[in-house]
């Protein structure tokens, strides 16, 4: 899933400043399971504007309203009349789902409440941890399934760097090295030695580097 | 005229099972809204924050002993939401201050009433939440949650 | 294929001589001095300098000038290359550049990640690894092509050096990471600074085991050690470093006064029994700013006059 976490509310402050009237709108998918965009954390938002906005004596009425997906029109579409009793749009999905609406509502002003940080899964309970980095070109078979595109801070393609100590990664003492996970895996298939193989260097063409990329579905489009 | 302050109390019935244990002995000067709660597991951001908005000066959350809560961690995990709200609200300079956080044994009426003491001490210090709701002063009970 | 050697460097290790290599870090700053002063320190000293590439991820002179300055000062360097900064296309320019300019070695690396430099909010790169950074040099070398397969005009033909360090996790992995580097290309590797004795010969045991000492020259790192505090601070906060505990407390046992001294007299200790060791066919010596004990250190080790 796509992981996010709300932006600093100084930050969402300042953003907000000049609306009296704002919608907070809220997204049901991706950002509510990782608690960044959800209803409840829109409730949670809104109540501490209004908190914020009080102390200051500062004028702000706020609606909440939450959208199943803010990355489909048909879903953003619930959200029209909400979006026109206000001045401005505060989104808590993700960057996709914040342009998705600002697409929708030319004439509206569409502000993003959350930091849109990786696609990963959830860990444990409270803990997500980035897994893909959308590279457009999966070469999980290489790597027993453990990707060192997205969680090698090097994008080391060909073994460890000579940084990690047991087990972690030299760049955050709390993070496995996924080498060394690599390395677990291949062990415990018996095939530490695939490892040895030569791995070319990536073809990033698929990847943003390649320019901003587009899916077209032939059989679904007319 | 002396003050009304309104403090809200979300305790957990395993530390006092009802308000009559604790109500008659908070400073007649604060108006207290005390809200059981099976497990203090079930406190949410959103109480938090709902009640300062409805006019709470200050709102404390009672939790049972660490390792005594009956479905394991619902101590901890209130323990860890009160501390996100208190940065929160630290973050829009409302003092997280206001919010607290304490541990009471079964029974434990003292401790009960010594923290009400306290907390009447501090909002004497702190004085009014300037983000709550405007509060009806001459009533001392009752008052509408009319937050828009 | 590669018939003349490439440098001296090379000449020396295909003679079977046992050679003698040295850092040197070039300035925070545009001063070419500083170069030339570390150079006269070190010439005559070792064999080969390496040119460190932005090391710690600290913005310093670029190494391909920096090896342009002590090669006009009669000095052969070993130029580093590190994948964090440049891609693939400015990469394969700086090999053509920099042989152009006549600078023969060149050592592959990934690089520190620029989170330990001084500019954590840089974009590093790492378009390639180290891997393919070496296989990149031997295709130029062998093939005459830049990586697209493009023929070269007078290809580079580099002496190529890899990394590696022997004290990382995870162990058993080690060896075959210095497979695969040979695979790839590489001439010779500088290993890591060798603290742990025990561990390196086991490595090298392995390496041997492999066959692997035959294909590549492995020169052993070195550090002299300044004062008990460095060596604290290394064993503590530099990744895939292993200074075991009676080094750290041979360093802090002896009066501050005479730390430095005690740190050479380890480091000769390290040389002295790394020159028994089958298979290690020099040393290379990374004296941390601190270049101009290079010279007594050879001196002491008996490894003067250089050819």
């Amino acid at each position: 899933m796509i992981v996010g976490e709300q932006k600093p509310i100084k930050e969402i402050l300042n953003m907000t400043a000049p609306h009296h009237r704002l919608l907070v709108l809220g997204c049901g998918t991706c950002v509510k399971t990782c608690f960044a965009g959800g209803e409840d954390e829109v409730a949670a938002l809104a109540s501490l504007l209004r908190l914020a906005s009080r102390k200051d004596g500062r004028s702000l009425h706020i609606e909440e309203f939450t959208v199943e997906r803010q990355c489909e029109d048909a879903f953003i579409a619930e959200a029209a009349e909400a979006v026109a009793r206000n001045e401005a749009v505060l989104s808590l999905a993700c960057g996709a789902g914040v342009q998705a609406v600002a697409r929708r509502f030319p004439r509206f002003r569409v502000l993003p409440g959350v930091n849109t940080t990786f696609l990963g899964v959830l860990e444990h309970r409270g803990v997500f941890t980035e897994e893909c980095s959308g590279c457009g070109d999966c070469q999980l078979a290489l790597f027993g399934g453990v990707c060192p595109f997205s969680r090698c801070a090097k994008k080391l393609l060909n073994g460890p760097c000579g940084g990690s100590r047991n087990g972690k990664c030299e760049v955050h003492a709390d993070t496995d090295c996924v080498w060394h996970l690599i390395i677990e895996r291949f062990t415990a298939l018996g095939r530490l030695n695939d490892l040895r193989t030569y791995v070319p260097p990536k073809n990033w063409q698929p990847s943003l580097s390649g320019g901003p990329r587009k899916l077209i579905r032939e059989d679904h489009t007319l | 005229m002396s003050r009304t302050f309104r403090l809200f109390i979300f305790y957990c019935t395993r530390t006092l099972e009802n308000e009559a244990e604790f109500l008659p002995a908070a400073d007649p000067a604060v108006e207290v809204h005390a809200i059981p709660m099976a497990c203090s597991s079930m406190v949410k951001d959103l109480f938090l924050l709902k009640a300062l908005e409805a006019g709470a000066d200050a709102v404390t959350v009672w939790v049972c002993p660490e390792g005594a809560c009956r479905h394991g961690e619902g101590n901890l995990r209130a323990r860890k939401r009160v501390q996100r709200v208190q940065s929160l609200l630290d973050e829009i300079d409302l003092y997280g201050c206001r919010l607290t956080l304490f541990h009471l044994g079964p029974g434990d009426r003292s401790s009960a009433i010594k923290i009400l003491r306290e907390i009447s001490g501090d909002l004497a210090g702190l004085g009014e939440n300037p983000a709550g709701i405007q509060k009806d002063r001459s009533k001392k009970q009752g008052t509408s949650n009319n937050t828009s | 294929m590669k018939t003349e050697p490439a440098s001296r460097l090379e000449r020396l290790l295909s003679q079977g001589r046992f050679v003698v290599t040295a850092e040197c870090g070039p300035p925070r700053g545009a001063n070419g001095d500083v170069i030339r002063r570390k150079g006269a320190l070190l010439k005559g000293a070792v064999d080969a300098v390496n040119v460190t590439d932005n090391q710690t991820a600290i913005v310093r002179m670029s190494s391909i000038a920096a090896a342009k300055h002590l090669l006009d000062s009669g000095i052969e360097p070993v130029m580093q290359m590190v994948t964090r900064d440049r891609n693939r296309i400015a990469l394969q320019s700086d090999i053509l550049g920099a042989y152009a300019l006549g600078i023969r070695n060149i050592l592959c690396l990934s690089g520190d990640h620029q989170s330990f430099g001084s500019q954590p909010d840089a974009l590093n790169v790492f378009d390639i690894d180290s891997m393919n950074l070496i296989r990149t040099v031997r295709t130029m070398r062998e093939g005459g092509t830049d990586m697209s397969g493009h023929p070269l005009d007078d290809p580079p033909k580099m002496f190529i050096g890899a990394a590696a360090n022997p004290f990382a996790d995870p162990f058993e992995y080690r060896v075959l990471r210095l497979a695969k580097k040979i695979d790839a290309g590489a001439d010779f590797i500088q290993t890591q600074c060798i603290y742990n004795l025990e561990r390196f010969k086991k490595w090298m045991e392995m390496a041997s085991g492999e066959g692997l000492t035959e294909k590549v020259h492995i020169l052993a790192g070195v550090t002299p050690l300044k004062s008990a505090g460095m060596a604290k601070y290394m064993a503590r906060n530099v990744a895939g470093m292993d200074i075991p505990e009676a080094i750290l407390r041979r360093m802090a046992g002896v009066p501050k006064e005479n730390a430095a001294g005690e740190g050479i007299a380890i480091c000769l200790e390290t040389i002295a029994a790394l020159r028994e060791m089958p298979g290690v066919h020099g040393i290379h010596i990374m004296a941390i700013e601190w270049e101009e004990q290079v010279r007594p250190i050879v001196e002491q080790a008996r490894l003067l006059p250089r050819p």
